[in-house]
């Protein structure tokens, strides 16, 4: 179901805006990519899905146009102010780096001013991003929200209206712990790399398994802690953790000695089993564990394929489900 | 006015990926009502920091007051079925309905989507979840790192030849929100002209998947850490005072500016500046290149404080504090962002808005139904 027939977009991109026209698209609006900065090929399969590339001058294209998104992480193109302004109805999203200035920005400069950076990675190793164009996707997704909001104000003034919108304001508010920590506590987050750390003790987030890694943390959830140990058991391993009261201890206040010493048991317990039978137990006992899916296994993994989130080209494609319902 | 004036959310989303999605709308004008209960507390009201250290006090999260600016909030007990009944009446004056509730809870206390479009013909109904509402993990019940499990992203993170790396945070609550939020917008524009309402559906290992769509268009072999296809340097840098820049050139003309203000590589050369004073001269030549920021840095971050992204608001509770602004100012329709409601401290106004008596009220209350 496409939810935006009838929406006509024009996209000037520049890397920050392009998932966001692509969104729209994909959402059903018919939207032209009127020119755009060049990107490697993979990159274009993805964040140009579903737009329609037109050399048509934009005076032409914004004719009977929605909104038009106007990305301008480098030079502003001439003359688009003011063949946006003789468009009453024109809903227009500027997309700049930073607030309202032209400083340079790139999706590792944005990264590194998100507060992200910092605290993703090892303890002995510089600070690290997050897979892929994470800058770049925010903001693609703060411009499609904020497109789609002038579209519902449209409904309520008659008129379009000028919005404009940072890459650094998107990328920071995925950040939702680090700055509210320092002001009210004044901790400042660092590296931990894999370890989640609470209270006086840190427990593992990654195992290695049978045929590759599961993720699971001995947290203080005594259910969960429970049904573990009851299968670990039934398989003789449980050693020592069969023999605790998990109502009755904090594995946050435990000593980090006897932390280590328990999760060397479960580790010896995962390594014999693979991803899927682990996987199963998870599912059927409520331990809250995951397997760890490769990148190139995903697309076939069979809740993907049941949702159909990939198309044939091997690029995600719809970006939710949509059920349909009945008339007002 | 705000861009979303008029509209009217009926919220039962708690923690944080439903809740930043109503977030978004409860800032740019919408009336979100948030439906909790004293008797099982949004784990939000129980999450760290609390103004002043006082965990015990449920309206003292600074986590949940910036997940809920804007909103107003009653006290619906799910369980009883006069409780339920009040929903479906907040529900019936509504014109979304957003959960998040675990697989079928919300069939079972009569609120399922079929229940929705009875009460209310031509509603929006957005839930959000770890794997979505259909297909054989709709019934999955995961943790912050499951969706980041699923979707690659933790396969795909960390250094070349190191083991999965997880996200430092819960990144599918953060992703999926503000696909929720496009889901709800568009649902509404679709609504708008076609008089259906859709149940939209949002996965959070699909968000997460679509914004890594450019690593599945390329299937890397190997984690691509800091690096990039396209620009070199690419990377990050220590400093003399122990801090980090990241430099990126995406040009000829970077390249050289770099060379002029470093003359050598940035892996021998950064460690001899101030990462203050290096920022600013590389920014001056016009090269990408910003401070690695801390907690701190991104709190008193200059150009964020500036354009009013971080916004001192007063609350009752917690007194003054910061709270995130959304990231695109409208000319005409402009985002307003107030405080996160007290527990319940909106029973009586919206409770009558949707047609309670006053006695009514008390008698549920004092049974426990409006709790």
């Amino acid at each position: 179901m496409t939810l935006l027939d009838g929406i006509r977009v024009v996209v000037l991109a520049d890397h920050l805006a392009d998932f966001g026209g692509s969104m729209l698209a994909r959402l059903g609006a018919e939207v032209v990519l009127a020119d755009a900065a060049p990107l490697t090929a993979p990159r274009a399969k993805a964040w140009h899905k579903s737009m329609t590339r037109s050399d048509a001058p934009l005076e032409t294209l914004l004719e009977g146009a929605d909104i038009l998104i106007d990305d301008r992480r480098t030079d502003p193109r001439e003359g688009v102010d003011d063949l946006a302004a003789r468009h009453e109805a024109l809903i227009h999203v500027v997309v700049t780096g930073f607030p309202n200035d032209m400083r340079p920005v790139t999706d590792l400069t944005l990264m590194a001013q998100s507060g992200l950076m910092h605290v993703t990675g090892q303890p002995d190793r510089p600070p690290l991003r997050l897979p892929g164009e994470q800058g770049y996707a925010l903001t693609g997704i703060q411009t499609a929200t904020a497109a789609l909001m002038g579209l519902r104000a449209r409904r309520l003034t008659g008129k379009g209206q000028r919005i404009t919108l940072s890459a650094v304001q998107s990328a920071a508010l995925a950040n939702y712990r680090e700055a509210v920590m320092y002001d009210q506590t004044g901790r400042i987050g660092t590296r931990r790399g894999n370890m989640l750390v609470r209270g006086k003790s840190g427990v593992r987030q990654i195992w290695p398994c049978a045929d590759g890694y599961v993720t699971w943390s001995m947290i203080d959830n005594p259910g969960m802690m429970r049904a573990i140990v009851r299968v670990m058991e039934e398989e003789g391993v449980a050693g020592e953790l069969a023999n605790i009261d998990w109502d009755d201890i904090l594995v946050a206040d435990t000593d980090q000695e006897v932390i280590d010493r328990w999760q060397g048991i479960v580790e010896t317990f995962f390594a014999r089993h693979d991803r899927k039978t682990l996987a199963d137990w998870s599912l059927e006992h409520g331990w809250g564990l995951s397997p760890i899916i490769r990148l190139s296994e995903v697309p076939e993994t069979p809740q993907m394929k049941a949702r159909g989130v990939f198309d044939a080209d091997g690029v995600p494609g719809p970006l939710f489900a949509v059920h349909p319902g009945g008339a007002t | 006015m705000g861009a979303l004036d008029g509209l009217k959310v009926a919220d039962f989303s708690w923690v944080g990926a439903g809740p930043r999605a109503t977030k978004d709308l409860a800032d740019n004008g919408a009336t979100v009502v948030k439906v909790e209960s004293s008797r099982r507390l949004d784990l939000g009201r129980r999450s760290p920091p609390f103004a002043g250290g006082d965990r015990r006090n449920h309206d003292a999260s600074v986590f949940f007051a910036q997940t809920n600016t804007s909103k107003k909030s009653v006290t619906i007990n799910l369980s009883d079925p006069r409780g339920q009944e009040v929903a479906r009446k907040l529900v019936a004056w509504a014109d979304v309905v957003v959960e998040n509730f675990g697989p079928g809870y919300m069939d079972r206390i009569g609120l399922g989507w079929d229940d929705l479009q009875r009460v209310r013909p031509g509603v929006i109904l957005a839930s959000v979840s770890v794997a979505g509402r259909t297909g054989p993990m709709a019934g999955f019940r995961g943790y912050g790192n499951s969706a980041a499990a699923w979707s690659g992203h933790c396969d795909m993170t960390g250094w070349p030849d190191s083991d999965p790396h997880m996200p430092p945070l819960a990144y599918g609550d953060v992703v999926a929100p503000m696909m929720l939020t496009v889901a709800i917008l568009s649902a509404l524009e679709h609504r708008d002209r076609t008089g259906q309402g859709v149940h939209v559906d949002v996965s959070q290992i699909e968000a997460m998947v679509q914004v890594a769509g450019d690593l599945f268009a390329e299937m890397p072999d190997e984690k691509p850490a800091n690096s990039d296809p396209e620009m070199d340097p690419h990377g990050v840098f220590s400093c003399k005072d122990d801090r980090w820049i990241a430099i990126a050139c995406e040009t000829d003309a970077n390249r050289a500016a770099l060379d002029a203000v470093l003359d050598g590589s940035p892996e021998e050369r950064t460690p001899a500046w101030e990462a203050d004073e290096l920022e600013a001269a590389l920014v001056a030549k016009g090269i990408p290149a910003a401070l690695v920021l801390d907690g701190k840095g991104l709190s008193e971050h200059p150009a964020l404080n500036a354009a009013g992204h971080f916004v001192p608001v007063d609350h009752p509770v917690i007194g003054v504090a910061k709270m995130p602004a959304p990231p695109y100012a409208f000319a005409d329709t402009p985002s307003h962002v107030g405080p996160s409601p007290c527990l319940g401290a909106d029973n009586d106004a919206v409770f009558a808005e949707i047609g309670l008596s006053e006695d009514e009220i008390a008698d549920l209350i004092a049974e426990g139904a409006l709790a």
